[in-house]
């Protein structure tokens, strides 16, 4: 099978879409509430504050993500999103006040 | 995904809810009965029905003696004070393995009152609600949350496929086709309360935040367990002091619970906790009751066991503040019976709109799997079946386990507390076996008798739930209802009610597959699909 015909099959594209919906945002909005809460550290707010602000947050923002990933049409875009986000996060994280 | 949002929303909300239906039944009912876990327990575990007190419990005089025989040498040991809901004192202590050992003490006596030997409402169905007693790896948790994000998109979703939300407010055509009825019933139920189901969900997600997100502090605080521990206690309090290792006396609990109401204006303590109980360094927590408020605040004095004077004073600040807000509300810990019934009655609509879905997704689908041959409809519907019905009826084998098992019972290693829950499974079990079994009888019948014998299941033993209880224990309702003992008369009556309705409900649902016989089922279901081209798939 060509690659082209692959990426056009109907369950590899639900397969790959459930992926970055799923796990995928998961992982994007667990990345997010750990920076975010650093960030808002660095502004000022108290540190516990800043990570329980974030982790409610966090849950919005998956279900946020869950919903735009169902509706985006186009795979690329999603995954390219989904891998953007990513990469920031991990790239953000170090530089954290109290980076890991 | 599809070419417009409106019909990707539509395949979302039909596959998430086909897929996580059955699991989040499971959560709404245990849920909705979470809301009455202390008048189970009462119900469950008679030798606590006691009397409120009005006079508050002296700590020194009855919970110390009993502290001194059983957890001297433990490194903490606490009670929970009486309340309205629950009127015996909660004696835990570690044991010397760690442990945590629980018994109640009745407050009037200062007697310990007999293990029940029922994990009853607060120790079962409660924790099934969030946990589903799957303890590896908090996978339970995992799944809940899971659910509970599926619920949310569920929601939103089904906001979106829904072009006339107002006028689905008052459209309800029971009489119409099964799969129109359910349909309405399923639009009014999600409508109505919408705003409830989407608090409760969300809520529920953000209480625990810290295990659905772990490594939430790691931006602020750094990696690993010293910077989480760090985190929880900026974040929740707590005070820690090592022990000094040799013995000391123990200043008066009730001059320390005195002391922390005077400071707490019009606020009343719940837990006491003594930390290294008999050593020269123990302290004491004192923790504040929030039965007059929705916020389930942190609010805890910490007191030299010696002296006791004050060492710590912890309050949560703004944002955790609004956690515990958002937590206070999803728990409904504080006292007000209007607003708990109200919360009983939403938690049960969102079973009828989990139940009302699956059947839409059914009837809309049993003319076309048949004639295609696809075993889709035959599945699903006998997993439906024994996750309605199924898990009301275990319920309920559950209750009337509790009734039947002897004090001390023992099978195996396990329990009485552990058979009443063995009943529960392996009689749920049964439900999806009983549901499958009577779903491969002709194709063409659709599996009205397993919803209808399961009705009657539900019927019988919840009638003799009452009954039971009215012959175990002597408070059958009459008596309950004159004495005006509110926890056990309103589970026996609403155990009646849900007799009646399920009967009822078992008779409807025979008298229309025997009117219409199955050819005429078919045919009409058949013509229901080829009406309803929504929700595809």
């Amino acid at each position: 099978m060509r690659m082209k015909d692959l990426v056009r099959s109907p369950r590899l594209a639900l397969c790959l879409r459930l992926v970055a919906a799923v796990p995928g945002g998961y992982a994007m909005a667990a990345a997010a509430v750990a920076v975010c809460a650093g960030v808002l550290a660095h502004a000022g707010m108290a540190r516990s504050e800043a990570v329980v602000l974030s982790a409610m947050m966090g849950f919005v923002f998956y279900l946020l993500w869950l919903l735009w990933a169902f509706g985006v049409r186009s795979l690329w875009r999603l995954w390219g999103v989904l891998l953007g986000g990513l990469a920031a996060g991990t790239a953000l994280l170090p530089l954290m006040p109290q980076g890991a | 995904m599809n070419e417009n949002f409106h019909k990707s929303m539509a395949w979302l909300h039909t596959w998430t809810g086909v897929l996580i239906g059955s699991v989040l039944f499971a959560i709404f009912w245990m849920g909705s009965l979470s809301v009455f876990d202390r008048e189970l327990d009462r119900w469950m575990q008679p030798g606590t029905r006691l009397e409120t007190s009005a006079t508050p419990v002296s700590l020194d005089r009855v919970v110390a003696p009993v502290a001194h025989a059983l957890a001297a040498g433990s490194t903490q040991w606490g009670v929970n004070l009486p309340t309205e809901r629950a009127p015996h004192m909660r004696f835990f202590y570690r044991d010397a393995q760690g442990k945590t050992i629980t018994r109640a003490i009745d407050p009037h006596t200062g007697q310990l009152i007999a293990d029940q030997g029922s994990k009853a409402g607060t120790g079962f169905i409660f924790p099934f609600h969030f946990s589903l007693h799957i303890q590896w790896l908090d996978l339970g948790h995992w799944i809940v949350g899971a659910a509970g994000m599926a619920m949310l998109v569920l929601l939103v979703c089904g906001v979106v496929i829904h072009r006339k939300i107002f006028v689905d407010f008052f459209l309800f055509r029971p009489r119409k086709r099964l799969q129109r009825a359910s349909l309405d019933l399923h639009n009014l139920t999600g409508v109505l309360a919408l705003p409830f189901h989407f608090v409760a969900t969300l809520s529920g997600l953000i209480i625990f935040m810290g295990i659905y997100f772990p490594q939430s502090h790691v931006g602020a605080y750094g990696a690993g367990t010293l910077a989480r521990d760090q985190f929880n206690l900026e974040a929740s309090g707590g005070f820690k002091r090592a022990k000094a290792n040799r013995p000391g006396t123990q200043a008066s609990l009730d001059a320390m619970l005195a002391e922390a109401e005077r400071q707490w204006p019009g606020g009343k303590a719940f837990l006491v906790r003594v930390w290294h109980p008999g050593d020269a360094n123990g302290y004491v927590e004192v923790r504040r009751s929030y039965a007059k408020d929705v916020t389930m605040h942190l609010d805890r004095l910490t007191f030299d066991v010696q002296t006791g004077a004050v060492l710590h004073r912890f309050q949560a600040a703004p944002v955790m503040t609004v956690q515990r807000f958002i937590s206070g509300m999803h728990f409904i810990q504080f006292d007000h019976w209007g607003l708990r019934w109200l919360y009983f009655c939403a938690g049960l609509s969102g079973c009828v709109m989990i139940t009302t879905g699956f059947l839409f997704w059914l009837e809309a689908r049993r003319a076309s799997h048949l004639k295609k041959g696809l075993v889709g409809v035959r599945v699903v519907e006998a997993l439906t079946v024994g996750s309605v019905t199924g898990i009301v009826t275990a319920t309920l084998a559950f209750l009337v386990a509790n009734r039947l098992l002897p004090p001390g019972a023992s099978v195996a290693g396990q329990d009485r507390a552990a058979l009443e829950m063995w009943v529960f499974y392996l009689v749920w079990l049964a439900t999806f076996v009983h549901a499958a079994w009577r779903r491969a009888s002709p194709a063409t019948q659709p599996a009205r008798r397993a919803w209808q014998e399961q009705c009657v299941a539900i019927a019988v033993l919840a009638l003799a739930a009452v009954l039971l209880n009215g012959l175990t224990t002597g408070d059958h309702l009459l008596k309950t209802l004159a004495r005006g003992y509110w926890p056990v008369a309103g589970v026996d009556l609403v155990l009646l009610l849900g007799a009646g309705l399920a009967w009822w409900s078992g008779q409807r649902i025979g008298q229309t597959s025997a009117r219409r016989g199955p050819q005429a089922e078919a045919r009409a279901l058949h013509q229901a699909a080829m009406e309803e081209g929504v929700c595809g798939g």
